[in-house]
Formats: structure tokens, C-alpha cells, sequence
């Protein structure tokens, strides 16, 4: 008879098990006129961390812990940039948690996701696909690392946390583009969670521009020393854009003295610290190049 | 191999009595028999949860808990209610188009082609309907340029046909910052 202690899939699997009993009080199911929605992740004593673009119209849910105990709570604050709601409890489980912050992922490495499901807690198990540098996501947030796990999920279970193989947290769980599942980094969570408790907001600079990218006419590329642009498809009314003279069809071409080919490097340029801050703009307008300053904004509330 | 009738015995079910009424009429202008849940159905239709374990494939208009065959989302328009009954009772499972979430993504991750500034005009003109002669008109081009456009659109964005142009177009990334 094969002895337990040296089987090492069954040591495994009980180390697992073991694993997600010790962190299960920590997964926050998040229901919303009494419906589970998604999952959340307890990050402070009273404070629970969710993935946002759920949850863009909500004010009032309440979340039920793995361990059962339940709080009425609200959403203190959300940004869609880095994609992190945060709610605050109504109440406070006891004990806090005591979250460590896991070392620097690597791919290949083991990767245990938690989330909450009808049935309670519910569990995945994978590998991170990869790694990849920090990026800017369409809403403009800047999240640390690209981090993507070799796994499937439920809409239910987004938001939950990401442990690595020791147990410490990776980041919260999301899906991206064709349901890949994604993490939100705690330290990405962790850069924005003070402004979200303390104002609500994460602000961003803001210019009131609608960009497409675009092929500068061969004609002109000489003159503008580039191939490629963003084409101006709208200016906001009373934007700082407008205000400076911008006009819709005129092509980007750098902004603060940086080629912008894709829209991503303006988004990198108009982080927090932009807001009130002066910026060259060169376009390209019925042949000719210009350059105007505009003072970056801070991005209106949607 | 039994044949599905074109007029199928239907049961209605549902919390609300105005509701159950509005769609056994409509149930009823698709040429289908409105009949009893007890009475032997080819297939059920419900806007609410069905008690009992049902005793024929059920479609279900809304969020609607429990294991059916059917699921057609709130606002499914007649054509599609019956379509659904008929393609359950034929025994297979229908789903209506699950909204298309983008997802948590970056700025032009999946590396659409860039268009000139002409071709996005003409673009915007082909989404309007515009013929060549009225795109052309509107741009002060001749239909030729038009067409030569139209060409190079179809090229960038793989389409075959106007439609699919304008809505591979449609796709590409507007970013607001």
C-alpha cells in the first residue's frame, strides 16, 4: 500500500485544500438587489476591493464573506482606469486581514484564484500564462504588470483574489478582452485606493479630445517627419482642447514633444500629475504644421 | 424521424396574468395552439420560473433560474419567441446573443489596421447609406477616388461587402482622452 505521506498529487491536493479553508473569509460576494453579481476581495478591515466595470451604475450592495458573515455596504469609490471598485463595509469582520503582497510573478509559476459562486467559495487553479510590463488600459489607468493566468472564469467569480503558490496575493482577478483572465496587481489596487476612499476618484488629466489613429497623407509625411497620427474625430465643448483652438480633422502628431502613433503614449502623458499642467500640441492642419499649448484638465466625472 | 408540425401545441406560463395573456396572443398570431400545461405540449413559454419539473423543452424570455432550453433575453421580438419554440421543440437549445463585454483592455490591442483620414471619411459616408456618387459629392472627390477608397478599405479591413466594411469599421478604437 502506497504510503500517503510520500504521495506527492495527494500531498497536493491537501495542501490546497488547506490553502483555500485558511483564505476563504477573505473572498466577498458582492450581491446587488439580492443578486450575486461578482466577487470582491477583502483588502482592510472594511474595505472591500471589486473589479469596476461591473459594477459602473451601482451605489448600494451587500457583501457576504466566505466565512458566512455579511455586511450592508456601499461603493466608496471607483476607477474605471485601473478598473477597481472599492466598496466600505457597514461593519467590520474581525479579524482584519493581514494581506502579503506576493513577490514579483513569473510565468509558469502556480497561480490559485478564489471567487464566490452559488455554492459558496469557489476555486482555480492555473499557471500565469505571462508577464508582461506595465500598460495603459483603454480608460487611461496605468496598471503595473501585464499579468495573465491560464484559467477559465465565471462572471461571478471576477474580482476575487489571485494567491500565488504561497499564499500571498498576486492582485484581484478580472476578464479582459475574450474572457482572459487577468490580474489587477495589488499594487496597481494598492496606488489607488487612498484617493478612491478618501474623494471617491482617481483624477486624470483630461483634454477633451476624441483620437483615432491614422496614416499622415504621404504627401505631407515630409513635413510632419512621421507616417502616423491621431486623427481628431471630436473635441469636447469648453474642453481644454477647444479652448487652445483644436479642431476636429486636424491630425496629432506629438504631444509634449513625443510622437504619439498610438493613442496608449497621449494616455501615458495625462497621468495624476498632468492635471493643471501646461502641454505642446503639433498638428497637422490642411498641410501645414502648428503648435498649440493647452493646460491639461482634470477628467469630468462620466 | 418525426417531423416538427408547423403548428405547435404551446403552453404559457408565467407569474403575471397580463403578461401570460400578452404572450399566448402572441403565440397564437404565429399559428400555434395556445393549450394547458397538462395537456401534453410541444414546448413551454415562460417569463417567470416554472414549478413543476416541465414536461416539455422550455423557453424562457428574461433572467429565468433553472436548466431550459430556451433563453431569449427580455425584450426577444416575436419572430425570434417563435423561432425559439419552434427550434426547442425540434429538441435543440436556443440562447439569445450574450451582450458583447469588451472586456478590461488596452488602447488598440488588437492592432487594427490605421486608415488614412480620406478613407475614414469615406467610411463614415458609406455608414450613412451614401452611394459612391453621393459620397464622392459630399467630399468633393470624383466616384472614381470614391471607389478606389472603397477598395483599399475592403483591403485594410478584410470585407467583402460595403455592410462589412462599415462594421469592421465601426470597431476600431475611438479613444476619449
Amino acid at each position: 500500500m502506497p504510503d500517503i505521506m510520500q504521495d506527492p498529487l495527494k500531498g497536493l491536493s491537501d495542501a490546497l485544500v488547506e490553502r483555500v479553508r485558511g483564505m476563504q473569509w477573505l473572498v466577498a460576494r458582492i450581491e446587488v438587489d439580492g443578486r450575486p453579481m461578482r466577487s470582491g476581495t477583502l483588502w482592510r478591515k472594511d474595505v472591500v476591493v471589486a473589479a469596476e466595470q461591473a459594477f459602473a451604475q451601482v451605489a448600494e450592495a451587500k457583501v457576504v464573506l466566505g466565512d458566512g458573515a455579511n455586511f450592508a455596504a456601499h461603493f466608496a469609490g471607483r476607477d474605471r482606469g485601473t478598473n477597481v471598485a472599492v466598496l466600505k463595509l457597514d461593519g467590520a469582520p474581525d479579524p482584519a486581514p493581514a494581506l502579503q503582497t506576493a513577490a514579483e510573478p513569473a510565468p509558469g509559476a502556480l497561480a490559485l484564484a478564489l471567487g464566490a459562486d452559488d455554492a459558496g467559495v469557489s476555486v482555480r487553479l492555473g499557471v500565469i500564462h505571462s508577464v508582461g510590463p506595465a500598460w495603459h488600459s483603454r480608460a487611461g489607468g496605468r496598471i503595473d504588470r501585464r499579468i495573465v493566468l491560464d484559467m477559465t472564469m465565471s462572471g461571478r467569480e471576477e474580482g476575487g483574489p489571485v494567491l500565488d503558490a504561497g499564499g500571498s496575493l498576486l492582485g484581484i482577478s478580472t476578464l479582459g478582452p475574450r474572457r482572459r483572465v487577468l490580474v489587477i496587481p495589488t499594487a496597481t489596487v494598492e496606488a489607488v485606493l487612498e484617493p478612491l476612499l478618501s474623494t471617491g476618484r482617481v483624477e486624470r488629466g483630461w483634454l477633451g479630445l476624441a483620437l483615432q489613429p491614422v496614416l499622415v497623407p504621404e504627401a505631407m509625411q515630409a513635413e510632419a517627419g512621421k507616417s502616423r497620427g491621431l486623427m481628431i474625430m471630436g473635441v469636447a465643448k469648453d474642453g481644454p482642447a477647444a479652448q487652445t483652438g483644436v479642431l476636429a480633422g486636424d491630425i496629432l502628431l506629438t504631444i509634449a514633444g513625443e510622437g504619439v502613433s498610438r493613442p496608449a503614449i497621449v494616455a501615458q502623458r495625462l497621468g495624476p500629475q498632468s492635471v493643471g499642467q501646461p502641454i505642446e500640441l503639433r498638428l497637422l492642419r490642411a498641410g501645414k504644421i502648428l503648435s498649440l499649448m493647452a493646460t491639461v484638465a482634470a477628467r469630468p466625472l462620466e | 424521424m418525426s417531423v416538427v408540425p408547423s403548428r405547435l401545441r404551446i403552453a404559457v406560463v408565467g407569474p403575471d396574468a397580463t403578461a401570460r395573456n400578452r404572450l399566448a396572443m402572441l403565440v397564437a398570431r404565429s399559428g400555434h395552439e395556445v393549450v394547458e400545461l397538462t395537456a401534453a405540449p410541444d414546448a413551454i413559454l415562460t417569463d417567470g420560473a416554472i414549478d413543476s419539473l416541465p414536461s416539455a423543452p422550455a423557453v424562457a424570455i428574461g433572467a429565468v433560474e433553472g436548466d431550459l432550453a430556451g433563453r431569449l433575453p427580455p425584450h426577444a421580438s416575436p419572430r425570434q419567441i417563435d423561432a425559439a419554440l419552434r427550434a426547442v421543440a425540434a429538441g435543440l437549445t436556443v440562447r439569445g446573443p450574450t451582450p458583447q463585454h469588451p472586456g478590461f483592455g488596452s488602447f488598440a490591442e488588437d492592432g487594427w489596421p490605421v486608415l488614412t483620414p480620406r478613407e475614414i471619411e469615406v467610411l463614415a459616408a458609406l455608414s450613412e447609406g451614401l452611394s459612391n456618387k453621393a459620397a464622392a459629392r459630399r467630399l468633393g472627390i470624383s466616384p472614381h477616388t470614391v471607389k478606389f477608397h472603397i477598395e483599399s478599405l475592403f483591403k485594410k479591413l478584410g470585407a467583402a461587402s460595403r455592410a462589412e466594411a462599415v462594421v469592421k469599421g465601426l470597431k476600431r478604437q475611438i479613444v476619449e482622452i
